[in-house]
């Protein structure tokens, strides 16, 4: 198979972590998965990854920094010629062990903010951690690296778009995502409490448009999310495309959920070189391209910018991995994403951590 | 006619004519650098292109052959006639008594895309307004008069390395504008006859001060030092790109060359300049792509030109 350039590893260094968002996404059988690489092995993955053309590295978990080795594995991302960006909860890293990995060639850091404000925020992460998101995004400044804040947003935290984008202007970041939550792992199971309304959408399109018209700091990304929108998102740029996934246990997969997948064989990079996983491992092909696409896709236009959406979500909503994702409105299984808009909502949460996962 | 309007038209005038932007300020307070003399007068020669262009749009929406003997003198006053050389020569001849090249300067290859913006909007404004904006538009010249009287006094008195006959475009500016300004105005204050008459003159004037107010600040992009933002880096090679925190770009070749000559110590003009060099044969339209991929690395937040 003739694989095309990947330009992004996903290094998700752990699944540890010690906040309990209740919409991580992670998988739910987190106990399940070995963290089977040590920096080394990292080190051999990211030159086999640049090797393929992969210029950046997303440093991600679970929390990266609930591991003692961070610095080193950074290290290995630098001798890589790696760009390496670090997602972080704050928790435990603090600002000397950032300075280290900034020595270690860091290059910047996105930080996880679950709301505007302590009470709102410790509250869904699980865990009190507002107050070093915050000190640390200040040490982020300090040492000149770029500064990314990620808020997941559902039904409450939404109405404080305002003040969230206020907060990241206070903190400087340089780049504001206010990620709608996406509906798979833990975020499903939580569904009926994260489900935000139209009108609550609606009126964060128009707080963030106001905003942006006001500051051109911090750059914001805002998308509409895929249940409110009669169209899937082009998930990954497309099923192994130009990402690939390694997760703790050394699976290289096209996206975070897929080894969740039914019937799906992926490859380890501790027996394969990353460019086998990548190229030739049947799960790696299963979805790649057009081929194994369904109607209404296969004579849709749509299907070039689309992809046919999201393949864990139409394994989720419908059973069938390689159904049309149900998100779109031509897809037969539609009312399932209706509906759920539709459901009354809970306000209890699952928080993730391990007594609450499935394993 | 109303007396109110002419004060209205005055004092948007007085609030927002260009005397006030900060580049006039520094030009006529004799702090610009002679590089930045040149880049305006560079820049500005396009301005001066497009005012007979725009006078024979406004020709052709009078059906009064009065207004037309009349108008049309300003397109000979610009382009010159067996009389006179007109303004768009002595604006050259500015060009060369600053050190710039004639040709260089006609060809309008380094003009910054924000003052053609600008000023191609202007001709825009009056293709797509009727006579009577057109006219009111034209008005600026109100405060013309005197302020190239002043331009010419602060040339002498801060930038004497510029030779005397490059003064000439605005002595004959100081006593043309102050008459075509008091036709212009005789001729709004005579057809605003009704207050929504009125309150488009009002808006085509505000309109025109914008513009004269974005073709500085244009010129001033082209002093700015472009360098990579904060945490992008540059990757040459057989497939350059650009990457930063979330974000991978392709880019070509001369892409990659142009981002590796906005190191922080060119401004834009210079970086135009230097691709010139590389490519001396490059057809005209070379500095205007120079240009363009800058606005567009700077909108993906790849560049950023510091003030
Ligand atoms: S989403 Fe929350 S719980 Fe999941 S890894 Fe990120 S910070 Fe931890
Ligand atoms: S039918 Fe398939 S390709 Fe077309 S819009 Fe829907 S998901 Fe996209």
């Amino acid at each position: 198979m003739n694989a095309p350039r990947p330009l992004n590893l996903v290094a998700e260094l752990t699944y540890r972590c010690p906040l309990q968002c209740p919409y991580c996404s992670n998988p739910l059988q987190l106990g399940a998965v070995r963290e089977a690489l040590d920096a080394d092995d990292w080190a051999r993955v990211f030159r086999e990854a640049a090797a393929l053309g992969v210029v950046h590295v997303g440093l991600t978990g679970g929390e990266p920094s609930a591991r003692s080795d961070l610095p080193e594995i950074v290290a290995g991302a630098e001798a890589a010629g790696l760009y390496s960006h670090l997602v972080t909860a704050a928790v435990p890293l603090d600002p000397d062990g950032l300075a280290v990995l900034a020595e270690r060639g860091l290059c910047s850091v996105q930080i996880s903010l679950q709301d505007a404000d302590a009470e709102h925020s410790d509250r869904i992460a699980g865990t009190r951690s507002f107050d070093r998101k915050q000190v640390l995004a200040a040490a982020t400044k300090k040492l000149g690296l770029p500064l990314t804040l990620n808020v997941v947003l559902h039904r409450h935290n939404l109405d404080r778009t305002r003040e969230i984008i206020r907060l990241a202007r206070a903190l400087d970041a340089d780049r504001l995502e206010l990620a709608n939550a996406q509906y798979q792992g833990w975020a499903l199971l939580n569904r009926a409490a994260l489900l935000p309304t139209r009108s609550q959408l609606d009126h964060a399109a128009g707080v963030v448009r106001e905003e942006c018209a006001e500051s051109d700091r911090p750059e914001i990304l805002f998308v509409l999310p895929d249940y409110f929108r009669d169209r899937p998102k082009p998930c990954m740029a497309g099923w192994a495309q130009q990402h690939i996934v390694v997760a703790p246990n050394g699976l290289a997969l096209p996206c975070h959920g897929a080894a969740e997948l039914p019937g799906l064989e992926f490859w380890n990079v501790q027996e394969h070189a990353l460019a086998e996983c990548w190229s030739d491992s049947p799960g790696m092909n299963a979805y790649r391209g057009e081929d194994w696409m369904p109607e209404p896709c296969r004579s849709c236009d749509a299907r070039k910018q689309d992809f046919g959406g999201c393949r864990c979500q139409a394994f989720a909503l419908t059973g069938d991995a390689s159904a049309t994702d149900p998100a779109c409105g031509l897809s037969p299984h539609h009312a399932a994403i209706e509906e759920a808009v539709a459901a009354p909502k809970e306000d209890v949460f699952r928080f993730r951590f391990p007594g609450n996962a499935a394993d | 006619m109303s007396a109110g309007l002419e004060a209205r038209l005055r004092g948007i005038l007085a609030e927002r004519y260009h005397d006030r932007h900060p580049f006039n300020l520094r030009l006529h307070g004799g702090d610009c650098e002679p590089d930045e003399v040149r880049r305006w007068v560079r820049n500005r020669y396009y301005y001066q292109t497009r005012i007979p262009i725009k006078d024979g749009v406004i020709l052709t929406k009078s059906e009064d052959r009065a207004f037309r003997r009349g108008w049309i003198r300003r397109i000979h006053d610009h382009d010159g006639d067996d009389r006179n050389q007109g303004g768009l020569e002595l604006w050259l001849q500015l060009a060369v008594a600053c050190g710039l090249d004639r040709d260089e300067t006609a060809s309008l290859r380094q003009v910054l895309p924000g003052v053609r913006r600008a000023c191609d909007s202007y001709v825009t404004f009056v293709e797509s307004h009727d006579l009577l904006e057109s006219v009111a538009s034209s008005l600026t010249e109100l405060a013309a008069g005197a302020y190239l009287g002043h331009r010419a006094e602060a040339f002498r008195k801060y930038y004497d390395w510029i030779a005397e006959d490059g003064l000439d475009y605005f002595l004959s500016r100081t006593h043309q504008a102050p008459r075509d300004a008091e036709e212009g105005l005789a001729f709004v204050l005579e057809h605003a006859d009704t207050t929504e008459r009125e309150e488009r003159c009002v808006a085509a004037l505000e309109k025109k001060c914008s513009i004269l107010w974005q073709l500085l600040d244009g010129v001033e992009w082209g002093g700015r030092r472009p360098q990579l933002a904060n945490g992008v880096r540059l990757r040459t090679g057989d497939e350059p790109m650009v990457v930063s925190p979330e974000r991978a770009i392709r880019i070509g070749g001369s892409g990659a060359s142009i981002l590796e000559a906005c190191d922080g110590s060119r401004c834009v003009d210079e970086v135009a300049v230097s691709v010139r060099e590389a490519f001396p044969d490059a057809p005209n339209g070379l500095e205007s792509d120079v240009y363009a991929f800058i606005e567009e690395m700077e909108r993906a937040h790849v560049l950023e030109l510091p003030e």
